[in-house]
């Protein structure tokens, strides 16, 4: 029985234990891996401690591994108890429960990483990383060999898709005979899969291996250690991976937008909208590794510069790998719609469900 | 030039079943001595984090391989007192090692996710790499536990089937009354092979994060642990057996895979329930003759009240 | 077993606080050994749930909770052993979407039930394939429920991501939503659905037919010893295979209801570890209803508590689970001689 009390006692001291100092603004961020993982969710980490540590007074509150279910709404919850005003739900996966919370705390302000309709506390952001894939296309089709490019992808999604359509069509830019092979592993972090498919992938003669799945760095490790190239995503850190293979690599730049919105909801400005920044916003090109050429990083700057300005590979007349014109002449794709892409474009071995 | 179709499922398939191979058998040895161990994937998780996170902290594997076999012993160590000192339920007890994997693995390996190290070395004899299709394939670039892993698998078969220990082992399965009555101490040969099948299944976790993926991330196992438990029925208790469910269960996912690569038009998630649906239907073509294998002491567990 | 007795009811619940205490103790042990601080991890615990949605987030965790322990009780009765939960959950959440999806404008009072009933028979009979083939004494059911878990989660993804995938703007793979009519309510603006009385229900009906009907009393009569209760002239093979498929109902009611009353449309990542955690809190509970109750509470505080420690305190969500072993270990370790 004194056991009992004591913990009882214990247990209510501790309820009523003071708050801490308060900070001017509480941030809370949910990631659906590891910020360490040299990709998604660390470009995500990076650029919120580069804000905490720009603007004065602002404390990062973060949930790391938190599955896309049901309880990434208590989390939410959480941090706003704990005095978040401004939350990042990172993935994609939590647009519902992130929608829900948001109507729930109008004076919180939310900014999504992903798509959809922005509304007054709700903002949705992303990276078009889609036809920046386009100049690494160009990289991975001048310098491969044998004329075959993998591809690991996690799931199936309209954005994915869209990457590695853009990157089919950088590389037929520069080599008509170049083909793009992808496996699914079917979740955006299984790490053994994710092996597994690299080493299918260079079984079946791909030398310069890119990938959309959390992290770069099985993969990239994997195609390394079999001597093939390698195109990073996710993370500019990524490179560090591949001392010999790495050619180049889009990565996530976050910080500018970021300190713009931590600035807005200090200032009482917030408004939700949907921002979607390409090449040289929230998303830019990698260092190259040693083995890309002079020649070969003057292709893909250039391209890299086309893009920046404006252009598209997305625009018709544009045929799927079946053989059907998926884009008639003069149909384009709006970054607001890569997300219900659903074909891969002719050139790409591969099954879209 | 591309590696055909066979020879890309082999390659796959033992790299992939090298750590299926090794839990496998560390559980066949649980269970000759008459205790199954639901919790296989918790240890396995345990292995693979405290693996990698010494490998991370010391930069040596092998010192990571060490502390992930004695990881997995002190397991099964724990589980064993559950089972053979307290009694407990087994099924019960071992859910509940599997969850204490799923934590303990993520408290311990949390701070060295991300990290890069140089995992175990690998071997290739320069005559087999000189082979045609070889030499552009993973085939025959081995770890040491991959290269071990048939050596192993013998000398598990030789443990349990020639020699006395072995026969007390399973005599301790079949009857721990009997085993007690010939003047054995069944507590204490359940604990050792508790404690060797653990080793071996802290070395199959390492193996996932030390050679395959070189990374730690929660959960990375993903079922593993099951798929061992069901191997080592499909294999009737017998480590050789356990070779070829291995290879098959390993070639089942790099099959999937390596169809994907080759432009299969079956959809990935069809191809992924393959092992699982392989090991069901193996189980039921051989089902009768099974349970006959089985050590009758793990009868009460298994088989319920028959 | 009657419940009436108070004494040994009180007794009961006495032993169920002194094993969370205790298990409390020890995981506290542990965050010290992690370098934080316990006594702040249990005051921001406490305090996240001492709100009206804390609360009511306690109910939404117990919900599922409490069907997948009847999914693994019903059966034990009978010597079953139900580890099948996660896959049944799942497949009740796929059949029920095909009812909502199929029959898209029916009214509320066909669709719901239907979408229910559609629901416990997905579960009902995920379960009984395991339980034909143990009947038939091909595959044991332990081995056979718990490779099925692999296979539905896959069988979701592939409809998800196939013919159910929602058309529309979004990339996120999931059904489309469902009409209105076939989602279950939800109780004052929290997220407290009709689930919750499905599952008080199953739990009500679960008691009723172990402890009060003839079927009761059969079942725990193989349970107690199949080849004499054979030998009564009771027909084991179907009561084992009924026994597995009503299990597995209860589990699919626990998708039905996650799938229906807390996100709106199918998608992946529904259970996070329901199953399992049903599995043990039946066992904690000796498969009695009221234990159930109180256990399937005292998980929803713990999964609870670790997402407010994780983000308090850094912790990874996982280190919760240490604590369910914990609370396992010591009653474990308790009962001497095996239970069951």
């Amino acid at each position: 029985m004194k056991k009992h009390s004591f913990v009882a006692l214990l247990l209510a001291l501790a309820c009523f234990a003071g708050r801490a100092e308060q900070p001017k603004l509480v941030i809370g961020a949910v990631y659906v891996g590891s910020v360490n993982d040299y990709g998604y969710n660390r470009s995500f980490h990076d650029a919120l401690a580069q804000v905490a540590r720009d603007l004065p007074g602002v404390k990062i509150l973060e949930a790391e591994n938190v599955p896309e279910s049901a309880t990434v709404e208590g989390i939410m919850e959480g941090m706003i108890q704990q005095g978040a005003k401004l939350i990042f739900p990172t993935s994609f996966g939590y647009a519902a429960s992130a929608r829900k919370v948001a109507k729930r705390h109008k004076d919180v302000a939310f900014e999504y990483a992903g798509d959809g309709d922005a509304s007054r506390n709700f903002g949705v952001f992303f990276g078009s990383t889609q036809i920046a894939w386009y100049p690494m296309g160009v990289a991975a089709g001048r310098m491969t060999k044998t004329n075959k490019l993998g591809f690991v992808m996690g799931m199936p999604i309209g954005y994915a898709l869209g990457n590695v359509n853009a990157f089919q069509m950088g590389a037929r830019s520069v080599n008509k005979n170049v083909q793009t092979i992808v496996v699914v592993t079917g979740g955006w972090a299984d790490k053994a899969k994710e092996a597994g498919a690299a080493n299918a992938l260079i079984d079946q003669g791909c030398d310069v291996v890119g990938m959309h799945v959390d992290s770069p760095a099985t993969v990239i490790q994997t195609v390394e250690a079999r001597g093939g190239m390698s195109i990073g995503f996710q993370s500019l850190e990524a490179r560090a991976l591949a001392p010999k293979g790495w050619l180049t690599g889009l990565g996530f730049t976050w910080t500018p937008f970021f300190t713009k919105i931590a600035q807005d909801v200090l200032n009482n400005r917030f408004r939700g909208e949907a921002v979607y920044q390409g090449l040289g916003g929230m998303v830019a090109v990698a260092p190259f590794g040693k083995a890309v050429p002079p020649d070969v990083q003057k292709l893909v700057n250039d391209a890299a510069k086309k893009v920046a300005g404006g252009f598209s590979p997305f625009v018709g007349p544009v045929k799927d790998n079946k053989g059907n014109i998926v884009l008639p002449p003069g149909a384009s794709v709006g970054a607001d719609q890569m997300g219900s892409l659903n074909w891969y474009v002719e050139g790409v071995v591969g099954k879209v469900r | 030039m591309t590696t055909p179709l066979v020879l890309g499922v082999l390659a796959g398939a033992v790299l992939s079943g090298t750590s299926l191979l090794y839990a496998t058998l560390g559980e066949t040895l649980a269970e000759r001595s008459g205790i199954v161990n639901l919790g296989l994937e918790g240890v396995l998780l345990m292995g693979a984090s405290v693996g990698f996170a010494v490998t991370a902290v010391t930069g040596n594997p092998w010192l990571g391989l060490a502390a992930a076999a004695l990881t997995g012993g002190l397991a099964n160590g724990l589980f064993g007192w559950l089972v053979v000192t307290r009694k407990a339920n087994q099924l019960a007890s071992g859910l509940a090692m599997m969850f204490f994997g799923f934590g303990v693995s993520a408290l311990v390996g949390a701070p060295h996710v991300g990290a890069v190290i140089t995992g175990l070395p690998k071997w290739r004899p320069a005559w087999l790499g000189a082979l045609p299709w070889v030499s552009a394939s993973t085939l025959f670039n081995y770890d040491l536990l991959t290269w071990l892993a048939l050596p192993v698998a013998l000398l598990v078969w030789w443990l349990l089937f020639k020699t006395r220990w072995g026969l007390g082992v399973r005599a301790v399965g079949e009857s721990p009354a009997a085993a007690f009555a010939s003047g054995r101490n069944p507590a204490l040969m359940q604990f050792q092979a508790l404690g060797l099948g653990g080793m071996l299944g802290g070395v199959a976790g390492a193996h996932l994060s030390l050679s395959l993926t070189l990374t730690w991330a929660e959960y990375m196992t993903a079922g593993r642990g099951f798929i061992a438990i069901a191997l080592v029925i499909f294999s009737k208790w017998n480590p050789l057996r356990a070779v070829v469910g291995a290879l098959l269960f390993g070639g089942a996912e790099a099959l999937q895979l390596q169809l994907q690569a080759r432009g299969s038009l079956i959809s990935p998630f069809i191809l992924e329930m393959m092992p699982y649906l392989l090991t069901l239907l193996v189980l039921l073509a051989w089902g009768g003759s099974r349970r006959l294998a089985a050590p009758a002491g793990l009868g009460r567990t298994f088989f319920g009240s028959d | 077993m009657s419940e009436l007795a108070l004494r040994p009811f009180l007794r009961q619940a006495l032993r169920h606080t002194l094993v969370a205490v205790a298990a409390l103790a020890m995981f506290a042990a542990i965050l010290l050994v992690a370098g934080k601080d316990p006594l702040r991890a249990a005051a921001d615990t406490c305090r996240s749930m001492t709100t009206v949605y804390g609360f009511s987030e306690l109910l939404v965790r117990m919900t599922p909770l409490l069907l997948t322990a009847v999914a693994v009780a019903l059966p034990s009765r009978l010597g079953l052993i139900n580890v099948g939960g996660e896959g049944q959950l799942y497949m009740g959440a796929w059949l029920a979407t095909a009812g909502a999806l199929w029959f898209p404008a029916a009214p509320r009072w066909v669709l719901l039930p239907l979408v229910a009933a559609m629901g416990f028979l997905g579960g009902a009979l995920w379960a009984a394939i395991p339980g034909v083939l143990r009947a038939m004494k091909l595959v044991n059911e332990t081995i056979a429920t718990l490779l099925l878990n692999y296979v539905a989660p896959l069988i979701v993804s592939y409809s998800i991501f196939g013919p159910w995938k929602a058309p529309g703007s979004s990339a996120y793979p999931e059904s489309p939503a469902y009409p209105d009519a076939a989602l279950l309510p939800a109780f004052f603006d929290t997220r407290v659905h009709g689930g919750l009385l499905l599952a008080l229900a199953a739990l009500l009906a679960y008691w009723i037919l172990v402890d009060k009907t003839r079927w009761g009393l059969q079942m725990r009569a193989i349970g107690g010893n199949a080849e004499a209760a054979q030998r009564l002239g009771i027909p084991v093979a179907v009561f084992l295979v009924a026994g597995l498929a009503l299990g597995g109902g209860m589990a699919g009611l626990a998708g039905m209801g996650e799938a229906m009353g807390v996100h709106g449309r199918l998608r992946q990542g529904l259970s996070p570890g329901f199953g399992f955690t049903g599995f043990l809190i039946a066992w904690l509970a000796g498969g009695r209803p009221l234990g159930i109750l109180f256990m399937a509470f005292l998980f929803a505080i713990i999964t609870a508590a670790g997402d407010t420690l994780q983000i308090t305190q850094g912790l990874p969500f996982s280190v919760v689970n240490i604590l369910l072993a914990m609370v396992l270990f010591i009653v474990l370790a308790r009962r001497p001689g095996g239970a069951r």
